[in-house]
């Protein structure tokens, strides 16, 4: 399959006040790969995906998405974008059915095809005696279900997923993680974002690890490893964002526990 | 934080709890925590007009003034005279239809929370402990609300029937107290039992809805009842008063100071004092059960499925002919219908806005012999139109506002269709039914010849909503906290209500001077109409500008 680049971000820069959350990100993503988009907390991971996606705006540099500027393409190219947020709220007094035809439908579906594909997922997902339930009722993983779901009604080329396994079972955490090979291999992109780095290292096709809102690397692992320390990607992690006192801390915290 | 009065009190019954086996420091210390937490949310009752921001510490207390004023209203049926059975009885009836609302409406989270089973179930506490302290969480504040509401009676009382009389209401209302905790616990588990947490919840909103309702309307009527006490009804005992609970609590009253030792007067009174201890006995042995069953609020509700209508569907694309406004139109009924919160807010006028045609109609009633069929009273259906702009108002907003991140990520491009949709959504399946059961009862009542007036109502109730949001800031529907509802929209809902009484003067004008002013100005403000949701409709809501 030929090489073709689906998102290109040029010296991204984004400030709130005159706090830098992000100092300049350059990314070029190709169709079908899986990225595993890490960094600690507040390293601009979610504000990234957030400009991407155009709720957050006012930012320097440029993001050009299937070949167009962002800025200039109207709000058409998010048909295409699908999008599970790390903490999603949902109007959760609705049912399942409910929701996910209404989503659907604002991305173009006749409320028939969004009923028929958004019963048929959750039931696949092992969901659908909850289909029209409250969301309200539902539990942490089955409410991770429907946002995943409601990301995909739409057959976009581009998905981010920020923790998406939240909650799930180990079951259920296999059947996605299927899900998004087979995705993949279809030739749609996949932006993975998490802090469970097993998981991280074992799907991903490519990692880039966001560090104070630069890009601290960027590669399959193997390539990490080659670059870094040998071991997991917990260990490289570790060492690109210079954290060492873990073991300093750990043992202060018990100290403190057992002083009764 | 500070320590509180009733708890102080509360210490000095301290011996009461420890021997029934309840560790007292524990409990207080629970106790202590919930009052905090209680002091800085706010009653239901208020929400609508309450500022929160002005006072954080919006206490119960506070709240209770009104309560204070409702309870004027037992001070006839307690003096006017020694017909007990029938007078105590509708005192009784009222007391226990305000603890029971309130406990119902303010309460049920209490009785409901299911946060002190992770919290505090999960420490090494006792259940005996845990249940007395929730049992006595809600007792304090129903009894905070019972002397609100029965002082002033209960000084009257004392004054015109003497000591005795005081005491016994006293020991009796203590008696209802309890008894209605333990008859909501029961309800409640009965409930939970057959059904799911989701339908609990909706019926307490209902009851929430109704009690609201209730209050608006019982305003208009205080007044009036104070007509009907002069009458003198006799009451006797018979087989099926015994299923009348407000009469046990009258019984007493007959028994000891009119000297009627008839058979049924006697059960009655006993019942009095047997069922509420029973009670007590009940609740003690069946909490463990309903704790149990209020598990069943975590878990999923049961699914229910949707029926499909072809018909319906039709004329959803006649009405709206886009898909993302049918999708919104959709979306914002089942907001509506399913949303307690908006519920709450919304639902008790829609009720009161029922009604209050009728009350302003009976009010000229009474002033003068009124002709219906050359009358204009039936202008009175304008009034119905006072809940648009709170419901207008109301519609932008949600508990869940922050899901409106959605509206950013999908590829909508013209978002005022969102609102064009829930506007409609609300017209239709709110307003509507209201405005045409109106009017068939006034057509009733002055003919059909003002069917063309009532077209013209109709027309003006659209135009009214549109202008309403337009001056409530024209936001995405469902995409503001409710909190943010109340700044600064006070002179705007008063400018919107002179517009509405232009607009009924106008319809009068032009009724009554004007040969066929009702045709020319249906006709005018169907246009008028036509351009304005043509025009409003080119500007993009505020949400994402």
């Amino acid at each position: 399959m030929e090489q073709q680049e689906i998102l290109t971000i040029t010296n991204l820069t984004k400030s709130y006040g005159n706090k830098n959350v992000l100092n300049g990100i350059d990314l070029h993503v190709s169709r079908g790969e899986i990225i595993g988009y890490i960094g600690p907390n507040g390293a601009g991971k979610s504000t990234t995906v957030k400009i991407i996606l155009g709720i957050e705006g006012e930012y320097g540099g440029e993001i050009k998405l299937f070949g167009e500027d962002i800025r200039q393409s109207g709000a058409t190219y998010k048909q295409r974008i699908g999008y599970v947020p790390e903490i999603a709220d949902v109007y959760d007094n609705l049912t399942g059915y409910e929701y996910l035809t209404f989503i659907g439908q604002l991305y173009g579906l006749t409320l028939d095809l969004a009923t028929h594909k958004s019963q048929t997922l959750m039931e696949l997902f092992g969901v659908g005696e909850a289909y029209h339930a409250r969301i309200s009722s539902y539990s942490k993983g089955m409410r991770q279900k429907l946002l995943i779901i409601s990301s995909l009604l739409h057959n976009p080329d581009i998905v981010f997923l920020d923790e998406p396994i939240n909650g799930l079972d180990a079951n259920s955490v296999m059947v996605f993680k299927e899900i998004l090979l087979q995705l993949a291999a279809q030739g749609k992109t996949i932006f993975y974002s998490s802090h469970i780095m097993d998981v991280v290292e074992k799907i991903s096709s490519r990692i880039i690890l966001l560090h104070d809102g630069k890009v601290a690397a960027d590669g399959t692992f193997e390539q990490l490893q080659k670059d870094n320390t040998e071991g997991t990607l917990e260990r490289i992690f570790n060492q690109l964002t210079g954290f060492d006192r873990h073991q300093e801390i750990g043992e202060q915290f018990v100290t403190i526990v057992q002083e009764v | 934080m500070k320590d509180f009065k009733i708890l102080q009190l509360l210490d000095k019954l301290q011996f009461l709890f420890v021997k029934m086996g309840i560790d007292y420091d524990i409990m207080r210390k629970i106790l202590h925590i919930k009052l905090t937490m209680d002091e800085r949310k706010v009653p239901t009752l208020f929400n609508q007009n309450a500022k929160k921001k002005e006072n954080q510490t919006y206490s119960y207390i506070k709240s209770l003034w009104i309560y204070v004023l409702m309870g004027l209203i037992l001070i006839p049926f307690i003096s006017f005279g020694t017909q007990f059975l029938f007078q105590m009885s509708i005192v009784y009836v009222m007391v226990m239809f305000i603890i029971m609302t309130s406990m119902i409406s303010d309460f049920s989270s209490v009785l409901l929370d299911i946060r002190d089973r992770t919290i505090l179930a999960t420490k090494p506490i006792h259940t005996k402990t845990l249940n007395a302290a929730k049992f006595m969480h809600i007792l304090i504040y129903l009894s905070f609300l019972t002397v609100a509401f029965t002082a002033i009676p209960l000084i009257v009382s004392l004054i015109r029937h003497g000591i005795f009389f005081f005491l016994l209401t006293i020991l009796e209302l203590i008696f209802i107290n309890i008894l209605i905790v333990v008859m909501t616990a029961l309800l409640y588990m009965m409930v939970l039992r057959f059904f799911d947490g989701e339908k609990l919840k909706d019926m307490i909103n209902y009851v929430q809805i109704g009690l609201s309702l209730m209050l608006m309307i019982s305003y208009q009527f205080v007044i009036r009842s104070f007509e009907f006490v002069n009458l003198d009804v006799h009451v006797n005992f018979h087989w099926w008063s015994i299923l009348l609970i407000p009469m046990w609590f009258a019984a007493p009253y007959e028994l000891l100071f009119n000297g009627n030792y008839s058979f049924w007067a006697i059960i009655l009174s006993s019942l009095a004092i047997i069922i509420p201890i029973l009670s007590i006995w009940l609740y003690i042995k069946l909490i463990p059960t309903f704790e149990r069953n209020l598990q069943k609020l975590l878990s999923t509700s049961k699914s229910k499925k949707e029926k499909t209508n072809r018909l319906r569907a039709f004329f959803l694309q006649l009405i709206c002919p886009t898909h993302e406004e049918r999708a919104f139109y959709r979306f914002a009924s089942l907001m509506m219908k399913q949303e307690r919160e908006f519920k709450l807010k919304v639902y008790p006028s829609l009720g009161f806005s029922f009604v209050i045609p009728f009350i302003f109609m009976l009010n000229t009633l009474r002033d003068e012999h009124v002709d219906f069929a050359n009358s204009m009273s039936y202008l009175t259906i304008y009034f119905s139109m006072l809940i648009i702009p709170a419901a207008v108002l109301t519609l932008g907003h949600s508990s869940k506002y922050k899901a409106a991140w959605i509206y950013k990520v999908v590829p909508v491009t013209d978002y005022s269709l969102l609102i064009k949709g829930s506007l409609k959504a609300f017209l239709l399946k709110l307003y509507m039914p209201i405005f045409i059961i109106l009017s068939i009862a006034f057509c009733f009542i002055y003919g059909p010849h003002i069917i063309v007036d009532l077209c013209i109502i109709l027309v003006v109730g659209w135009l009214y909503a549109i202008i309403g949001y337009l001056c409530f800031g024209y936001t995405i529907p469902f995409s503001e906290p409710y909190d943010a509802m109340a700044q600064g929209k006070s002179t705007m809902t008063i400018a919107l209500f002179l517009l509405l009484a232009l607009l009924a003067g106008l319809h009068y004008v032009a009724a009554t001077f004007i040969p066929y002013g009702s045709i020319i100005l249906l006709f005018i403000i169907v246009m008028v109409n036509v351009i304005v949701w043509k025009k409003v409709f080119t500007r993009q809501p505020k949400y994402l500008q």
